[in-house]
């Protein structure tokens, strides 16, 4: 009999994981702070966190302020033989640290890796197709994640550039506030594609100094995340962004989004990164300024507009 | 007739080995080294094994070997000696004949090819050596510092003591080294590193281990004598088959498994640019993962213990090549340096004067031992969790209850390794005065100099003057900052450095460079110091790399120098 698949995190897209699970016809164990309901036996809900050491692997589906603490408090049941993948998008401080090094610092668990790319709950819990990517070092944790998960509606896909697709996650989170910002404000298509490709290749530049590869986010991570959300699947972000432009204060268009938005943090992270490493990161700055309340639509087009154009 | 040259290469490719006349028989409290030469056709007969076991079927065996001929032919082909001519021979013999060869020739083939290769990278280790050599080597290195001494130094009196200092938890590694095997994996930064490394082994009471040692360093036939009779083997860097690089991990796999103590240096060659490494592949010390993998899947329940540490130098014997050789562009490539300080008997004698000026010449700091999962073990030799929860290492090479050997999961867990033993480096690593000084001279350096490149910069030669009147106190200030972060656990700092007044870290660290180093890196001229090697500078200062943010002070002008310096450092972690 195979192991149940563990699920931290009883939000949307935990509940679609552990559908998705279901549906693969696996059983799944889903730690949620508040009490939820399937329609199926497949999937147990527990309020003990500790209970998902009957898992061999397990995800981790919190939003990525609380990954630090649910992280400690399940690394206290668990020991070397589990396996954690993680699907959040942040990255901590201003050394802009991944959250599979943070698992590997806080919880004894080695075998780790992130899931990501144009996954969204809805489409997940619905069986949609659609395809993702995982990215870690260990194949065990690749093999367990697509039986855990993978089949006719899902494909999953492999990388060892963990760091390449976490940070290319949490950028893309992070540009998909800019565009909404973007839309918001009546710019074209045209517009956009420009704001997008620039603040990725602003994504490469920062991300290369942690070692991350540019080809990751040309992939699912980068770039096909970057398209989902332009194509308008509902992502949070860009309600974030939309608010914004409507003059909301940071915490009030976060409530307008309807859930934790990690890209204003992040560009913030960012600008001190670049800062310390000389790295030019005008897309960062931009959004960082934007979310303060201390620059206008105009200037920052303006100032974007007015830099020199070198070699792309 | 006999020809010097000859017998200098005979020696060092065959080194010599002292007459027996009865077997050794080590007694119960000898070190496991101590067993080496009654087990070694044991060992190697089983890296025989194990790499025939790797290759079963004919394909693989004619892939290996054919890969094994290529490279060899290639290496061999340039060479005119005589001893080259008949291995050439041999391997071009064996490319005409292998697609023809029936399994058995060609498993017999292997095993001939894999023998021989085994036998020349195995050592040897015998126990009048080692005594020997740790009783003279120390009296003969102080001898070298000052003639004058060497009587006393004989009878026992030896300055290397002073000079050479350890820290870290040396009472846990003496205990530990008696529950499992000790890997030692410190920075390298110069080829006087695994005799330092030994000698405070020695020192400190604990048990010698084994060394791949770089054939180059088996030039010297003195050389190679002790280090083939002290159980270093034999690492040709020059041989690129692939057969060679499995030879080669195989018997350090073994080797840790029987539970000898090995030392490996992760960053693979000296550091070139004189930072500690921050990037490491581990190589042959990745090992230790198998090593543990293969023990348990056994049922042989022995622990095994990675122990970071780094050799901290106030001189670096190879500086001024090896910082060359970092900025040549070309040079990036040129992996195994056979002519450089450590070969010239003058500059040994030039550097170990200058030590003996010092207060402390060299520090070598152990960190704290891990599993080869990267939890730190308590005094007991248990795993840790973050939380301090004692865990069974055997989980991480399990699956589903069972235990067993994955080679891409081992590569994973070595690469986790290899980043946690860099992060030990750098909070491992002890400032000495000379690197503080450089650090802020190369600063000021940077504040002249804005915004210009490092190869641009390192073309100021005499240029820079800098007020004594305002070194000292930036001295002291930065100092003081690193002081703050050695409270904080970031950094250690070299005793005299952390107790010393500024004028003093200064004046002793500008006697130190002055006449150790061939051109003056820094001299004095009237009431400033006017700075004359900025690669030298820049070789030292680079070990404070990882702090140079937090050691600036308020003003804007060395902030931004040092966020200069943060950008330009990327480069420099080999």
């Amino acid at each position: 009999m195979s192991l149940p698949v563990g699920i931290a995190g009883g939000g949307g897209f935990g509940r679609a994981l552990a559908l998705a699970v279901a549906r693969a016809g696996r059983s799944a164990i889903l730690w949620s702070r508040q009490p939820r309901e399937f329609q199926t036996q497949q999937i147990r809900t527990t309020a003990a966190l500790a209970d998902l050491a009957a898992a061999e692997l397990v995800f981790l589906a919190v939003p990525s302020p609380h990954v630090p603490a649910v992280a400690r408090q399940l690394g206290a049941s668990l020991d070397g033989s589990h396996l954690i993948c993680h699907v959040s998008r942040g990255l901590v401080g201003e050394d802009l640290q991944t959250l599979t090094e943070l698992l590997r610092r806080v919880t004894p668990v080695r075998r780790v890796g992130v899931l990501a790319g144009p996954l969204v709950a809805r489409g997940l819990a619905e069986g949609q197709p659609g395809g993702g990517i995982v990215g870690t070092l260990f194949p065990e944790v690749f093999e367990s994640v697509r039986e855990a998960i993978a089949g006719p509606s899902l494909r999953i896909y492999q990388t060892e550039d963990v760091v390449g697709v976490e940070m290319a996650s949490a950028f893309v989170g992070m540009v998909a506030v800019a565009v909404g910002y973007a839309q918001a404000a009546g710019f074209g298509p045209a517009t956009l594609a420009v704001l997008g490709t620039r603040a990725m290749a602003e994504a490469v530049r920062v991300s290369a100094f942690q070692g991350a590869e540019e080809r990751t986010f040309a992939g699912l991570a980068g770039t096909g995340d970057l398209i989902a959300a332009v194509a308008g699947d509902g992502r949070p972000e860009l309600a974030l962004g939309r608010a914004l432009y409507e003059g909301k204060t940071t915490s009030e268009a976060a409530a307008t989004a309807g859930a934790y938005v990690e890209g204003i943090a992040i560009a913030s992270h960012v600008v001190a990164f670049a800062k310390r490493h000389s790295i030019e990161a005008p897309i960062a700055v931009a959004m960082r300024e934007l979310a303060l309340g201390k620059a206008s639509p105009r200037t920052i087009v303006a100032d974007l507009m007015a830099r020199p154009a070198r070699g792309e | 007739m006999v020809r010097p040259l000859a017998v200098m290469m005979r020696l060092s490719n065959h080194p010599l080995r002292l007459p027996r006349l009865r077997t050794y028989v080590p007694g119960p409290s000898d070190p496991k080294i101590f067993w080496f030469n009654s087990e070694r056709a044991d060992i190697v007969q089983a890296v025989v094994r194990r790499i025939l076991e790797r290759h079963e079927a004919d394909e693989s065996i004619e892939l290996i070997v054919n890969d094994a001929a290529y490279h060899e032919v290639r290496r061999l082909e340039p060479r005119s000696d005589e001893g080259a001519h008949r291995r050439l021979e041999y391997w071009r013999g064996i490319i005409r004949r292998i697609g023809r060869m029936s399994s058995e020739s060609k498993q017999e083939t292997l095993r001939e090819i894999t023998e021989r290769m085994v036998q020349d990278v195995a050592g040897n280790f015998d126990p009048r050596v080692y005594r020997f050599s740790a009783r003279v080597v120390p009296s003969l290195l102080t001898g070298v510092m000052k003639p004058s001494r060497l009587v006393g130094s004989l009878l026992g009196s030896s300055k290397l003591n002073d000079l050479v200092e350890s820290e870290g938890p040396l009472d846990k590694l003496r205990k530990l080294q008696n529950k499992g095997t000790l890997v030692y994996v410190p920075t390298h930064s110069s080829n006087l590193d695994s005799l330092a490394i030994a000698w405070v082994l020695y020192r400190e009471g604990l048990a010698p281990a084994v060394y791949g040692a770089g054939k180059n360093l088996f030039t010297n036939p003195i050389i190679s004598f002790f280090m083939h009779n002290l159980g270093a083997y034999r690492v040709d860097r020059r041989i690129k088959a692939q057969l060679y690089k499995d030879v080669l991990k195989t018997y350090s796999s073994i080797l840790i498994e029987r539970g000898y103590h090995s030392l490996f240096f992760p960053g693979g060659t000296r550091s070139r640019s004189g930072a500690v490494e921050r990037h490491l592949k581990l190589g042959l010390a990745g090992t230790g993962v198998e090593a543990f993998a293969r023990n348990h899947a056994r049922g042989t329940n022995r622990p095994i213990y990675f122990v970071p540490a780094t050799i901290n130098y106030a001189l670096v014997l190879e500086a001024e090549t090896l910082i060359e050789d970092y900025l040549k562009e070309s040079g990036r490539a040129r992996y195994i340096i056979d002519d450089d300080e450590f070969s010239r008997l003058d500059r040994w004698i030039a550097f170990f004067n200058r030590l003996q000026n010092l207060d402390t010449a060299c520090v070598i700091r152990f960190g704290e031992p891990m599993d080869p999962f990267c939890n730190l073990v308590n005094d007991e030799g248990e795993s840790l969790t973050p939380d301090g929860r004692a865990i069974d290492p055997v989980t991480y090479v399990s699956r589903r209850g069972s235990v067993v050997v994955d080679h891409a999961r081992d590569a994973a867990y070595t690469r986790d390794l290899g980043r946690a033993i860099a992060e030990q480096y750098v909070h491992s690593t002890v400032i000495m005065p000379t690197q503080l000084l450089a650090h802020v001279i190369f600063r000021r350096l940077v504040r002249a100099t804005p915004g210009l490149d490092l190869f641009s910069r390192l073309r100021y030669r005499g240029e820079i003057a800098i007020p004594v009147d305002e070194l000292l106190p930036e001295l002291g200030r930065t100092r003081d900052a690193l002081v703050a972060l050695e409270a904080a656990g970031r950094v250690h700092v070299n005793a005299g450095l952390r107790r010393a007044k500024p004028d003093r870290f200064f004046e002793r660290a500008l006697a130190a460079w002055a006449t150790y180093h061939r051109r003056p890196m820094a001299r004095r001229m009237g009431g400033a110091l006017i700075l004359e090697d900025p690669n030298l500078v820049f070789f030292y200062q680079n070990r404070l790399r990882d702090f140079v943010l937090e050691l600036a002070g308020d003003h804007p002008a060395e902030q931004r120098a040092a966020r200069e310096i943060v950008a330009m450092g990327e480069g420099g972690s080999r």
